[in-house]
């Protein structure tokens, strides 16, 4: 059976992932939108401050009566956020509280319980569905493409990529020694989300920009998707809550044909050819729309196979088959 | 070949790990005492909320007064992206929900109640001085005492609207955000321990 719609997941992915990006846009300029609100001061304010507040209320008038109190339902950023009344975190901010303070504390934990449920099942979706950073550092990525494509000489080292989780282990002792969350300084969401808040409504990038804008530059000098593969400490914790999740994209050896697409496409550098998918996989299905045969699909299982060999409708598998069909009828 | 690379980088991580320790957590101890900036209210004590606070920067995107700002790397790296109010250039009206919506419980969920705010709001006090006050001067003043959120629990007035705090003050920095003198003759000194 050919699971076509599959490949459109990675439509799905891009749509999702703007939409995450365009709402933590939104959500400042409606949080200064509230304020102007709650100061009752349309007359007091800039030509530009009553432009946010114009774009605002033409947004919000037809599905909100009270925008000043219906406006809270949505806050945070995807480090932090309530969503019409449920707070949500990234389990990395409860990992770095955790071991900041050296003490538990429930109510952050449970905020916590939700995105933790969908890595055990979904394995490292976040950073393939949600993260913000992913949606900047794949545009980065594509420059680093073109510039590949212009001739300039674009490194594209591979590092180790059990070094992010020595970023995570080595981020959770220095949080204990300072006690402050350090992986907030350093975590790219965490980082997007507050950058945004600050140009919008702080007045002025802080300096989280400058961190962001160095990972663009190591992604595109010294390797591939680099942050993401060897530096980010939450995609190390992911990467480990997602190790056994249950649904994971494997290859169906009958309709592969050794096209080797799926290595090449992959950002993360993984075997998809040889059934190497492994924790690190963030689900982000680009091998399964390039697949030509529709080989690779999400399926229900808990390991992935070992590597099955050669597909069987590529030239290698194809040998191997004459060659012991030849063994067997010398052998007769 | 690849075990000596992992090998490699656990060396070098070691290594970088134990000097920025050391570096990091001296940093982080330098800026907590004779600090002179107010945390939101609710606040735990100051070492207990740095360590609670993700600097997720929720508490300033429900303000609806804008008094929360955030540090950059001027004050240390610990307290970068924490929250501080200036109160002269804008004042907490005590609305208390920067601690409903903090996630972590650094800044405490507190009841917009007289007494719950009096019993666990403690970013400071407010200290008169006497010598720039206009009402000590004679000349009968009271903005302070008109400004404050809480009259006659916090502060009161004396002879020629002389402002008197009292103990009850919890720092919101409303009167020196209104005291017309320049500089303010009324100012919150931030309690750090916030005890």
């Amino acid at each position: 059976m050919r699971h076509t719609w599959q490949r459109h997941l990675n439509k799905l992915r891009w749509l999702i992932l703007s939409l995450v990006f365009c709402t933590l846009i939104l959500v400042p300029f409606l949080h200064l939108y509230q304020t102007y609100l709650a100061s009752h001061s349309y007359d007091l304010l800039l030509p530009k401050e009553k432009l946010v507040y114009d774009s605002m209320e033409w947004l919000t008038s037809p599905f909100l009566s009270d925008p000043e109190i219906q406006l809270e339902a949505v806050k945070g950023t995807v480090w932090s956020g309530t969503l019409f009344g449920l707070k949500l975190s990234d389990p990395l901010a409860v990992v770095g509280q955790a071991s900041a303070g050296l003490n538990l504390y429930w109510p952050f934990i449970l905020t916590a319980a939700l995105p933790v449920i969908f890595t055990v099942i979904f394995g490292r979706f976040f950073c393939g569905w949600i993260c913000p950073a992913t949606l900047v550092y794949e545009l980065n990525d594509n420059i680093g493409a073109w510039l590949r494509k212009a001739g300039l000489p674009i490194s594209q080292r591979r590092l180790d990529r059990r070094l992010k989780y020595l970023v995570l282990g080595i981020g959770a002792v220095l949080s204990a020694a300072t006690g402050a969350v350090l992986f907030a300084a350093i975590y790219p969401p965490a980082i997007i989300g507050r950058e945004i808040y600050y140009a919008v409504a702080v007045g002025g990038f802080g300096g989280g920009t400058l961190f962001f804008l160095l990972t663009l530059l190591f992604d595109l000098m010294v390797s591939r998707r680099g942050f993401c593969r060897y530096l980010c400490p939450g995609g190390a914790l992911y990467s480990l809550l997602g190790r056994y999740r249950i649904f994971r994209i494997q290859r169906n050896v009958a309709t592969c044909n050794d096209c080797t697409k799926c290595n090449v496409v992959c950002p993360f550098d993984l075997d998809p050819l040889r059934d190497g998918f492994g924790q690190e996989c963030n689900n982000c299905t680009a091998c399964i729309a390039v697949c030509p045969t529709d080989a690779l699909k999400f399926e229900l299982k808990i390991r992935d196979a070992v590597n099955q060999g050669p597909g069987h409708l590529g030239q290698q598998y194809r040998k191997q088959q004459q060659k012991s069909e030849k063994v067997e009828v010398q052998k007769i | 070949m690849e075990r000596r690379s992992l090998i490699k980088y656990f060396v070098v991580g070691a290594i970088v790990g134990a000097t920025s320790l050391s570096s990091f957590a001296r940093a982080a101890q330098q800026k907590t005492v004779s600090s002179r900036y107010l945390r939101p209210p609710g606040a735990l004590a100051e070492d207990k909320f740095l360590a609670n606070c993700i600097h997720c920067g929720k508490c300033g995107e429900v303000c609806p007064n804008r008094a929360i700002n955030f540090f950059g790397l001027g004050n240390g790296l610990a307290s970068l992206d924490t929250p501080y109010i200036v109160p002269r250039e804008q004042a907490c009206i005590l609305c208390m929900k920067c601690g409903d919506a903090c996630p972590t419980g650094a800044l405490k969920p507190i009841a917009r109640e007289v007494e719950d705010i009096v019993a666990n709001v403690k970013m400071g006090h407010a200290r008169v001085d006497k010598n720039l006050c206009l009402s000590y001067q004679g000349k009968t003043c009271g903005v302070c005492a008109r400004a404050c959120p809480l009259p006659d629990i916090s502060m009161r007035v004396g002879f020629l609207e002389t402002p008197i705090v009292m103990d009850a003050c919890v720092g919101c920095g409303l009167c020196e955000r209104s005291c017309i003198q320049i500089p303010a003759a009324i100012k919150v000194i931030p309690d750090m321990q916030r005890s």
